[in-house]
């Protein structure tokens, strides 16, 4: 086992960087990174890592066995190469798999003791004040007065939680909204019975690297017949140099209860590509409903096509109990390359899945995303609505799945599933499977693919607007359908968004 | 206000010539209508001055207060006021059409180095101005001309103009698939904006939307060149003749 | 990457019970082309994206199944079209049953015949639009085809054909494994329409390849007959200059497994291609259309439309694909497939994809499947209409929008008629 003694320090970043970054931030918002004294455990991957991750995260015995196993799984497998995504091979062994700044250690008494890089982080991802307090740890910060609506947030930087807000209230409400850590600790019972059960230790190459690997993230229980006081928020962030971030976040809402959930992500510009691999698993009991919100807007890579996230992921929903329903929302605008399928398994009978998808992709971008809908109980509903917007050089990839087995009778699936292309460059795909085994059950798919309409452009145009303004209208025009399941809050960022990601595309 | 001189223009994709030398002078407060057989030009004329892609200037001019506008980008011309009601007008679903106009707006407020209009001014202003052309909420709502009957659509262009204020509106046969009542309602529109700061030229097919918008100068259009102009009476002969008649007479 | 020990296996046994024809040297030279492809793909396996829900086991092992020979005779398809016959028993050539190979502007010969001449057209399209097929998905039953086959028609349209050429199949050999190749060349401004029905074989693996000059238009109508333990796997394959036109239609019945794969690259300007089918299951039935249109040139319109009717655990499956090259601008592309499940122990499986690398495009697709209407089975039934005849009337109904692509009116009557005689039969 690796003494701490081996863990390597990471030099400081210089601050060239941080400038050069602030500089360009017009073209990236989020593209600064924060000068943080960080903790690393040693580059590369074996099993003395795994080890030290579950030391560091203070976990118990069994904890620890289930990442090694992870582990040993994960030697055994290959990187799927099905997806049409072309990039270099990642090196695995060239990750830090553990980063945490080091102010964590120990608990500040006032926002003044808090290292003042950590509150600006906070202050530019827009987290309100009193948010920013508690993040941060600041004793006594919960009986602070909140600004605005209240969403609670946990802040993952880099590999580790840096803390939750509102954690008073959800107690009263009797929500459990912490890291997945701290559940470890705190909750060993519903995580042992839930952690793997709708994304199995062996699912896929990423999830089960993750498994091994990951050391922070998001872990909600909403009791039975318990409707969540606030929405629960998330924001990742990768920020140091060279590291993975692998979070995992589980989410199990029981019966008749009601979450709804938003993630956002973002991440520094830098030259060199970074990996994300996460896993998201959700369960559903009888009655009870989940919304998974996603903006997600991790680096991309610049023009040329350097650098920017490589972001990996596997999300599923199990919806066990009968009348469950889920609805994932996505809005991906950012990462380099984007492997990402968030899943509903329907097994209660009449229960739902929706999927609502926007995928950006500008310049060298490349996305391969989609969902799969598996109908196992009676009467169960699906509706998949996807808007792929391809510029630049990018490729845009539609994939997904709509299987309908023999006993889910009476089922239905709708799905929707629209191509937008702005210039000659890139590409734009639709990769659909659909399996039918019932006849009572109906499927329906519908795809187009075409280029904005030069007529609608000139209609703008005619009224004044530039073409980029233009472009942006009708862009978010076209993806109407998907703005309007986001949580309003998260739909203006949303529509922003779509508007930034797609600039320098024409002209 | 607008001077088009010699105005010749090619179909970029295809070696054909549409307008042959064509020379106009809209005034300020004055209504000229462009009439003319199908084919003849008009709406290349219109969607020439618009700045829409796919014509080639080859000769001659066009100004607006004295600048000349075809070298202009299709919104800069929209910012010095000129404003095109479309024959056509285009649908864009998902863009609601307050959204919309609130875009066009605040865009050329922003060229004109003008700050935004808040959303509290610009609604106040916008429900006055569509209640007069009978327009309700419901059809603010709906996204741009999706779903509109063609009376809508044409009502929908009116109030745009009416809200974006330009100085010389061309209105592309705006008559096009509209019902008396709703020719009615468009003209009403039309005649309310009118003033001394402002030209319009009326392009159409037919003499009866001219009973509604009266001109002051009636151009008679023909293979590309205007043939004949005179007053509002002349769009009474081509009313009684056809323009078969005119085009024989000036022959 | 080196093949899986499996398939290098499966392709050897398959290999080592046929031998490779011997002709002049380019036949030769292409067949020991598509020897070397198919080594270097190996016979497909049932873990192969493209076979995910078609097992080719049976197509692939050394000897063909045994298949009963069908004794129920159809109505005689194409007896009221004046057309020139070509017969194929078990996969070979019958001269007493077949007409005289002459045909005004058309030339036809025989595979085995032609294979001999040392200078012959077909040098430049034997296995070569084959060959062109194969990328970016191996297709290496076809290579199999054109390494193996040793008879087939050489048909060379030089002008408008005066009549429809007819292929007729027959199986009576309950172990036979019939293998041809045929290759049609339309020069420019040339029409033929070409015709095939009936049940080839025990096993049956065809190859077409068709040139479609400028200004030229192929038509082809099949009928694959309801021999119902045959197992089948076409491939056609079609390569179409500028404003050249290529329709295509089967309608299948009955096969215990049938893949039909159609590959059409539009290399020319201004080029219609239009792939349709109709398929009608009952039982232990298996039918897969695998279609794959490449948009390499401009203002091209591809139109795929698939119909498939499902009872008594019948299975279908439709992979279609629209690749559309970088500079394939004004592409309008079309594809649907379409099931009707009778019943609860049927399958549908599909795969529409769209690949799309040029913005001018308007390109798209529908894929539906599920039970009949019970509305308007209802309507028929509140009528008067018996449930099993209001059933057959709603299935033509839905596979009408299929059948319509054919634009020949006798030669849809033909095949409508056949559809009715079928679904009247099963009624008993």
């Amino acid at each position: 086992m690796a003494a701490l003694d081996d863990t390597k320090v990471k030099e400081g970043v210089d601050q060239e960087t941080v400038d050069a970054v602030r500089e360009m931030a017009g073209t990236y918002k989020h593209g600064w990174e924060t000068d943080i004294e960080m903790d690393y455990a040693p580059k590369g991957l074996t099993e003395d890592i795994v080890r030290l991750i579950s030391e560091k995260n203070e976990e118990p015995e069994w904890m620890t066995e289930w990442r090694l196993q992870a582990y040993a799984r994960w030697l055994q497998k290959e990187e799927p190469d099905w997806a049409m995504l072309d990039y270099p091979e990642v090196d695995f062994q060239n990750q830090y798999y553990y980063a945490r700044p080091k102010s964590m250690a120990t608990k500040p008494k006032s926002l003044d003791e808090v290292d003042p890089k950590l509150l600006e982080t906070y202050a530019k991802l827009g987290i309100p004040l009193k948010e920013q307090m508690i993040l941060a740890g600041v004793e006594g910060a919960e009986a602070a007065p909140a600004e605005g609506r209240k969403v609670a947030v946990d802040a993952v930087f880099d590999s580790v939680s840096v803390g939750t807000t509102f954690q008073k209230e959800l107690k009263e409400a009797g929500v459990i909204f912490c890291s997945i850590s701290e559940a470890i600790q705190n909750h060993p019972e519903l995580v042992r019975k839930y952690l793997g059960s709708v994304v199995p230790v062996s699912d896929n190459f990423y999830a089960t690297l993750n498994s091994a690997v990951f050391s922070d993230g998001s872990f909600v229980y909403v009791p039975p017949g318990v409707r969540c006081p606030m929405e629960l928020s998330t924001y990742f962030r990768i920020n140091a140099e060279n590291t993975g971030q692998f979070e995992r976040t589980l989410i199990i809402a029981d019966k008749g209860s009601y979450v709804s959930y938003l993630e956002g992500c973002t991440a520094p510009q830098r030259d060199e590509s970074q990996l994300h691999a996460a896993v998201v698993e959700i369960i559903v009991e009888e009655d009870a409903e989940v919304k998974y919100s996603t903006v997600q807007n991790w680096y991309p890579g610049n023009e040329e096509g350097k650098g920017g996230i490589y972001n990996f992921v596997t999300k599923r929903a199990d919806c066990r109990g009968d009348r469950a329903k889920v609805m994932w929302t996505q809005v991906e605008t950012g990462s380099a390359v984007t492997w990402k399928y968030p899943s509903c398994i329907l097994r209660g009978d009449d229960s739902q899945g929706e999927f609502y998808s926007i995928a950006i992709t500008n310049n060298w971008q490349q996305a391969d995303t989609g969902t799969k809908m598996i109908h196992l109980g009676k009467n169960t509903r699906s509706r998949i609505v996807s808007k792929g917007i391809s510029a630049g050089q990018a490729q845009n990839t539609y994939r997904g799945l709509v299987s309908m087995h023999p006993k889910a009778k009476n089922s239905r699936n709708y799905t929707q599933c629209d191509s937008l292309l702005i210039g000659g460059k890139c590409g734009a795909h639709t990769v659909p499977y659909i399996e039918v085994k019932n006849n009572s059950s109906r499927v329906e798919h519908e795809a187009t693919t075409s280029k904005v309409d030069d007529d609608q452009l000139f209609y703008c145009r005619q009224r004044g607007m530039d073409e980029e303004e233009a472009v942006a209208l009708v862009v978010n025009g076209f993806c109407k359908d998907v703005l309007q399941a986001l949580p309003m809050e998260f739909a203006m960022e949303a529509q922003q968004l779509v508007a930034i990601s797609l600039e320098g595309s024409v002209g | 206000m607008l001077e088009i001189k010699n105005l010749h223009v090619d179909l970029e994709d295809e070696e054909k010539t549409i307008l042959k030398g064509v020379d106009l002078s809209v005034e300020a407060g004055k209504v000229h209508a462009i009439m003319g057989p199908n084919g003849s030009g008009k709406s290349t004329l219109s969607y020439v001055l618009a700045g829409r892609d796919g014509y080639e200037v080859t000769e001659g001019s066009a100004t607006l207060d004295g600048v000349d506008i075809l070298d202009m980008e299709p919104e800069e011309r929209a910012a010095a006021g000129l404003f095109l009601a479309f024959q056509y007008p285009v649908e864009i679903p998902g863009v609601g059409n307050m959204t919309f106009m609130r875009t066009a707006v605040n865009a050329q407020r922003k060229a004109k180095g003008l700050d935004e209009m808040s959303a509290t001014d610009f609604l106040k202003m916008v429900r006055e101005k569509a209640a007069t052309l009978k327009m309700d909420n419901e059809m603010l709502k709906r996204p741009v001309n999706v779903g509109f009957s063609g009376g809508e659509k044409k009502r929908n262009e009116i109030l745009q103009m009416a809200v974006l204020e330009p100085k010389m509106c061309i209105l592309d046969e705006t008559d096009s698939g509209l019902d008396v009542d709703a020719m009615k309602l468009v003209a009403e529109g039309v005649n309310a904006l009118r003033n001394e700061g402002r030209g319009f030229l009326v392009i159409t097919h037919y003499q009866r939307l001219l009973d509604h918008i009266k001109p002051d100068v009636v151009h008679i259009m023909s293979e590309g060149r205007i043939v004949k102009t005179g007053g509002p009476e002349l769009a009474l002969q081509v009313e009684r003749e056809g323009y078969e008649d005119i085009k024989a007479e000036v022959a | 990457m080196a093949l899986p020990q499996a398939k290098l296996d499966a392709t050897e046994a398959r290999l080592a019970v046929a031998a490779r024809p011997s002709g002049a040297a380019w036949a030769d030279a292409a067949r020991d082309g598509a020897l070397a492809r198919l080594r270097a793909q190996g016979l497909p396996h049932r873990r192969d994206e493209y076979w995910k829900f078609t097992n080719p086991d049976t197509l692939v092992q050394p000897e063909a199944p045994e298949a009963a020979t069908f004794d129920e005779t159809d109505a005689p398809i194409f007896d009221a079209v004046e057309r020139l016959k070509i017969v194929f028993v078990d996969g070979v050539f019958d001269a007493g049953a077949s007409d005289d190979l002459a045909l005004e502007g058309v030339t036809i010969e025989r595979l085995s015949e032609a294979a001999q001449s040392d200078i012959h057209w077909a040098k430049e399209l034997y296995g070569v639009l084959e060959e062109r097929g194969q990328d970016p998905v191996a297709r290496p039953l076809a290579a199999l085809n054109t390494a193996l086959a040793d008879d087939g028609v050489l048909i060379h349209v030089t002008g408008k054909a005066s009549k429809p050429i007819n292929l007729i199949y027959h199986h009576q050999s309950p172990r036979s494994d019939a293998m041809l190749h045929h290759v049609v060349k339309l020069d420019p401004g040339a029409e033929v329409t070409l015709l095939e029905n009936g049940p080839a074989a025990a096993r049956f693996n065809a190859v077409m390849e068709v040139e479609v000059a400028d200004g030229a238009a192929f038509h082809h109508v099949r009928a694959q007959g309801r021999d119902h333990e045959r197992r089948t796997a076409t491939h056609l394959f079609a390569r179409l200059g500028e404003e050249s036109t290529f329709k295509t239609f089967t309608l299948t019945a009955n096969g215990v497994l049938t893949r039909n794969e159609c590959v059409v690259e539009m290399k020319g300007d201004d080029a219609a291609a239009h792939i349709a089918g109709a398929c009608v299951g009952d039982g232990d039935f298996h039918h897969d259309d695998t279609v794959f249109v490449t948009h390499d040139a401009v203002n091209c319109e591809s139109r795929q439309v698939f119909k498939k009717v499902l009872r008594n655990g019948a299975r279908g499956v439709f992979q279609g694909k629209i690749l559309v090259k970088p500079d394939a601008q004004k592409t309008d592309g079309y594809q649907i497939s379409q099931s009707l499940l009778l019943d609860g122990d049927s399958e549908f499986d599909a795969k529409p994809e769209l690949e799309i690398y040029a913005d001018d495009v308007a390109c798209s697709h529908g894929s539906t499947s599920g039970a009949i209407d019970e509305e308007g089975l209802f309507y028929l039934r509140a009528r008067g209409v018996p449930k099993d005849i209001a059933t057959d009337l709603l299935t033509l109904a839905f596979l009408a929008e299929a059948v319509d692509e054919i634009e020949n009116e006798d030669l849809r009557a033909e095949l409508v008629n056949l559809l009715e005689g079928w679904l009247g039969r099963r009624r008993g």
